[in-house]
């Protein structure tokens, strides 16, 4: 039987469970505490089952989705910075599905009316979202000037370079992929007028690796490498974005009442993505007898609505979280 | 309203342990240990073991002595080595004691009626 490595750097290795915050005030002793028990008890399954569910809850908590350790500004931020990161994950396949109803549409019109009624609630809840994510850059991005200029250069530096690569990388590439866009190239949306084609097919491009085509990786040996190679590299390019974006919202200081509006914000965000959910559901159960098929659900449209369920009870969760943590605050002043 | 004799101060002891949840029961057991003074998180392992037969795993330790220190209730010490030792602060002591006397009356009533059902059986 081989002998377990030495107590000190399986305490190490445990530690590294907990994230980085956890460990700069918790970090040594929590090591000293776990030598003397791996000391006592080389070999504690439950110890290590243990450290791991503690270490997970100190992520979510670090992440304003659970616990109560820092204080309320502090969590609102992370509840904000979380929202967004649950946000920007479910509009990643709410987009790509939109995108690809859009290119039906501009073939022709669903035959079935409530089949257009649906795609009209997922439009309409797209330009609800984007005017909300505009009215929340805004101060968002006063607040990391102001700090990038002030005394929060190094703080927020890394985190808002990351957020500018990730962001580039996707709007250059989507802006070069766009014009591959199945639709009528380009033409605007004749009979609606909701969306030009121009967003349809720039939102195309930045979510084509979400595609059926992964798991026929014959049929993805046929498409161009660039675009094979693309597909792959927007998916990285959205998470460093979004990491990036979720850690400088986590370091701006935001005043009492910036923080307000972003959470009221973030509340009616969370509203437009159940309508957007809405949408998306009736389209995937109503049938359109269309004979081109141009909006015949597939499994990966209900695979993409199941995620934008799951994705969406969290975000509901954490606004909840947000208002709750409004009304302490309110109530406390 | 006090009971028992006791202030409002430490009923909010008391409610201060009720807000930890499903961590009042390690909380209670961490309390206790560190009113026999201060120790850090091996020693702290080792006498709720000894005086309450529970062993706490690192993690769940950890997570009560956070809580507890965000509460005031506790309040870390000086440490030449990384054994860092924890007290009780006033606000803990009061908290204790407000939830040991709602124990004792929970204890107090259940064996009351056990005595009372032995002498019905």
């Amino acid at each position: 039987m081989s002998r377990p490595p030495r107590p000190d750097r399986r305490a190490a290795r445990l530690v590294r469970w907990y994230p980085r915050s956890w460990r700069a005030r918790y970090g040594e002793e929590f090591v000293a505490l776990l030598v003397d028990d791996i000391s006592e008890r080389p070999r504690a399954p439950r110890r290590t089952l243990d450290v791991m569910r503690g270490g997970l809850f100190a992520r979510l908590t670090a992440g304003g989705l659970a616990g109560d350790l820092r204080g309320p500004a502090d969590q609102l931020r992370s509840s904000l910075a979380a929202i967004g990161c649950f946000i920007a994950a479910f509009l990643v396949f709410g987009v790509s599905l939109w995108s690809q109803l859009t290119i039906g549409w501009q073939w022709s019109a669903p035959s079935a009316p409530l089949v257009e009624v649906a795609l009209e609630i997922m439009s309409a809840a797209l330009l609800a979202l984007i005017g909300l994510a505009l009215l929340a850059a805004v101060p968002a991005i006063l607040a990391a000037c102001r700090g990038l200029l002030g005394g929060q250069r190094r703080e927020l530096a890394a985190p808002a370079l990351l957020f500018l690569v990730g962001a580039t990388v996707l709007v250059v590439g989507s802006a070069h992929f766009a014009p591959g866009w199945p639709g009528t190239g380009g033409r605007p949306w004749a009979d609606k007028g909701l969306v030009p084609a121009g967003p349809a097919s720039f939102a195309w491009a930045a979510t084509l690796s979400v595609t059926a085509y992964w798991a026929h990786p014959d049929r993805l040996g046929g498409f161009p490498a660039i675009e094979v190679a693309w597909m792959a590299l927007a998916p990285l390019a959205m998470l460093v974005a979004a990491t990036g974006g979720a850690l400088t919202v986590r370091r701006l200081r935001l005043s009492p009442r910036v923080l307000r509006y972003e959470a009221r914000l973030a509340s009616l965000a969370a509203l437009a993505l159940l309508e957007f959910l809405c949408g998306a559901t009736s389209w995937t159960l109503w049938r359109d007898p269309s004979p081109r098929h141009l909006f015949a659900p597939g499994v990966i449209d209900a695979l993409d609505v199941s995620v934008m369920a799951v994705l969406l009870m969290p975000a509901l969760h954490l606004t909840r979280r947000a208002r709750r943590l409004l009304a302490s605050d309110r109530a406390r002043a | 309203m006090a009971r028992d004799g006791h202030g409002d101060d430490e009923r909010q002891g008391g409610d201060a342990l009720t807000t930890l949840g499903r961590y009042a029961g390690p909380a209670t057991l961490l309390l206790a240990s560190l009113a026999g003074g201060p120790k850090h998180g091996y020693a702290l392992t080792k006498d709720i073991e000894g005086f309450a037969g529970v062993r706490l795993s690192p993690g769940t330790l950890y997570e009560a002595l956070g809580r507890l220190e965000r509460q005031g209730l506790i309040e870390p010490l000086a440490s030449e080595d990384r054994r860092r030792p924890y007290r009780l602060t006033a606000a803990g002591a009061a908290a204790l004691r407000a939830q040991l006397d709602d124990q004792r009356r929970v204890a107090e009533v259940g064996l009351k009626r056990l005595a009372g059902a032995g002498q019905l059986a």
